[in-house]
């Protein structure tokens, strides 16, 4: 099933002589349960993919559509709402609010999002990623593993259809970058979301179901079985 | 109030601070308020003790009774529910130990504005006096000769009365003709119909026709224009004002520092779907909080500290007073959240994830 589509999405700054194209015409599409990742080096309009994705950032012309609504054709609030139902942000170092403990940020999500997820749903949820036993911790007392796994609980709170993740691993060694894409992993395919790992961390990509390179505003696919070597080739300089 | 609440448990130190910051401000506030009160009282308690629509002067007086001479016979002429003359003047009163500004009101016994006896009894007979009570704290006692300074007559103190200052005077209540005795000496059965005044009980008072030569004021302009009441009130008053002004300014930089280091925060979570009326509300709730109990404090403290104050210091506390200056220091605490809602109105929650 086709949870979202980009069709002929293009994204300019500017105008004149200094338009800038950070997204050239691009048609994506992306289906429950895939986990996928888009590669490529600084500036080359992966972010502005993501935050286009986001609802975050209208493109200059053409449409994404998430779960059949198309969200160019909704104001700030309206995808405001979507974002808080049909998406969840994993960003680069941590999205944790440094007041609140572990419990406590989940349950701003549930005051936000009115109680969408029973205490049941979410002690599973605690014991699927493993934070049980964090949940009076504070972010400034956990890991940065342990702090991406709270992020990704985050950002499963009441199950979205879409998670969008922004350089998760960025602050992490090898070992806590692989524990976190496992787990991405597990709940894309448990959970049957789709999750979208912008990275330019070519050694993420053995997790993923498909890839995606964005060289200079222009995405493509590449091919599964040749990723790895392919990548390893073109990106080499970035691992 | 949830994320409000949870942040000022989580940086008890920070918002103890501000917390304490607040409830000095209000304490002063709440301390200058008892000052204006209490000096206020200084001034009026013995008008108020009338409880007076108006007083009739002279209208060369300039509204000042002590100024203000006219004949008792004028009384015939007003057609007003209750009145009561008054002779007043000002001395210095001495019973040897020591001495005293005082305030002298020349009454009729048997009209209003014979004061209630606390202790004592009431003037019978000439040069008897009725004084205020906060003589006894001065050193004056039942049964004390009381020479004035610009006169040669000698006063007796039969009874004490209390709340009776006028003029920032302790007030000594005597009949008129004692009055007399001391304004005019030799000359007192010459001048036996002269008073400075007549007080009204009456709330029809503006339909009293006067000849040109009187005067109808109000008991609260009367007030108004005793020697520096006015000057002290607008004084502390905008003491107070400008108080709520800083207060205000205190805490919205307090409040806008504090938002501004949380800016990338607040863009994460707007980009997470929260709303920025919900994060807006956060920092209004966490002011109202912080205001309250700073707020608070300040209230009980000044009560306290008002229980250890000497005498002397002119301080009353009105409870009304204080909680409406409460009220609206919690106003002016909000309204300097203003500058830290439109900050969070105008996160890109773009920004907070590097688009």
């Amino acid at each position: 099933m086709t949870v979202l589509e980009l069709h002929q999405v293009k994204m300019s700054f500017g105008s004149g002589n200094k338009t800038v194209h950070a997204l050239k015409e691009t048609n994506f599409l992306a289906n429950q349960g895939e986990l996928i990742a888009i590669i490529g080096p600084s500036g080359s309009g992966k972010s502005t993919f993501l935050t286009i994705v986001g609802g975050l950032l209208s493109p200059t012309s053409g449409k994404v559509v998430i779960n059949g609504q198309n969200l160019t054709a909704l104001n700030e609030k309206e995808r405001s709402q979507i974002r808080l139902k049909e998406i969840g942000f994993v960003l680069q170092a941590s999205n944790l609010v440094p007041f609140l403990s572990v419990a406590n940020q989940l349950n701003l999500l549930d005051k936000v999002k009115k109680g969408n997820m029973s205490k049941k749903e979410r002690d599973q949820l605690y014991e699927d990623l493993g934070i049980a036993d964090l949940l009076m911790k504070y972010p400034s007392d956990l890991s940065g593993g342990q702090r991406q796994r709270v992020a990704i609980a985050k950002a499963l709170y009441s199950n979205p259809s879409i998670i969008l993740a922004d350089e998760p691993t960025a602050s992490l060694d090898s070992e806590r970058a692989y524990e976190v894409m496992e787990l991405l992993k597990e709940v894309t395919t448990q959970k049957k979301t789709t999750t979208i790992v912008v990275t330019h961390d070519i050694r993420l990509v053995d997790y993923c179901d498909k890839v995606y390179k964005m060289t200079d505003g222009v995405l493509t696919e590449i091919e599964k079985d040749k990723k790895s070597p392919q990548i390893a080739g073109e990106y080499s300089h970035l691992s | 109030m949830f994320l409000a609440w949870q942040e000022i448990k989580r940086n008890k130190l920070r918002f103890i601070l501000i917390t304490g910051i607040l409830m000095l401000v209000s304490y002063l506030v709440f301390f200058l308020s008892g000052l204006a009160t209490g000096l206020a009282s200084l001034n009026r308690e013995a008008v108020d003790k009338w409880e007076a629509s108006a007083i009739i002067l002279t209208d060369d007086s300039d509204k000042s009774l002590y100024q203000s001479f006219m004949s008792v016979d004028l009384l015939k002429e007003i057609n007003a529910e209750k009145t009561a003359v008054i002779g007043q003047l000002n001395a210095i009163a001495s019973n040897k130990d020591k001495k005293q500004n005082i305030a002298l009101f020349g009454i009729n016994k048997e009209e209003f504005l014979m004061p209630n006896v606390i202790e004592g009894r009431a003037f019978e007979n000439a040069n008897e006096v009725i004084a205020n009570d906060s003589l006894k704290d001065e050193g004056f006692n039942l049964g004390d000769q009381l020479s004035l300074s610009s006169s040669d007559q000698t006063l007796t103190i039969v009874g004490f009365t209390d709340d009776a200052r006028f003029n920032a005077a302790p007030v000594l209540y005597a009949n008129l003709s004692t009055y007399h005795q001391v304004k005019f000496g030799e000359m007192a059965d010459q001048n036996k119909d002269q008073i400075n005044g007549i007080v009204i009980q009456d709330d029809s008072i503006l339909n009293l026709s006067l000849n040109d030569e009187l005067e109808t004021i109000e008991i609260e302009s009367f007030i108004e224009n005793l020697p520096g009441y006015t000057e002290q009130k607008l004084t502390l008053n905008f003491m107070i004002y400008f108080l709520f002004g800083i207060s205000s300014i205190i805490l919205a930089i307090f409040l806008y520092v504090l938002t501004v280091q949380k800016i990338s925060m607040f863009g994460v979570m707007k980009a997470q779907g929260i709303s920025s009326s919900y994060l807006s509300w956060s920092v209004v709730a966490q002011t109202l909080i912080l205001a309250f109990i700073g707020t608070a404090v300040g209230f009980i403290i000044t009560l306290i500290s008002g229980t250890f104050l000497p005498a002397a210091v002119p301080v009353s506390f009105d409870l009304t007073l204080m909680i409406i200056y409460g009220l609206i220091l919690m106003v002016v605490a909000t309204a300097g959240a203003v500058f830290s809602v439109l900050t969070i109105v105008r996160i890109d929650p773009l920004k907070a994830i590097g688009g």
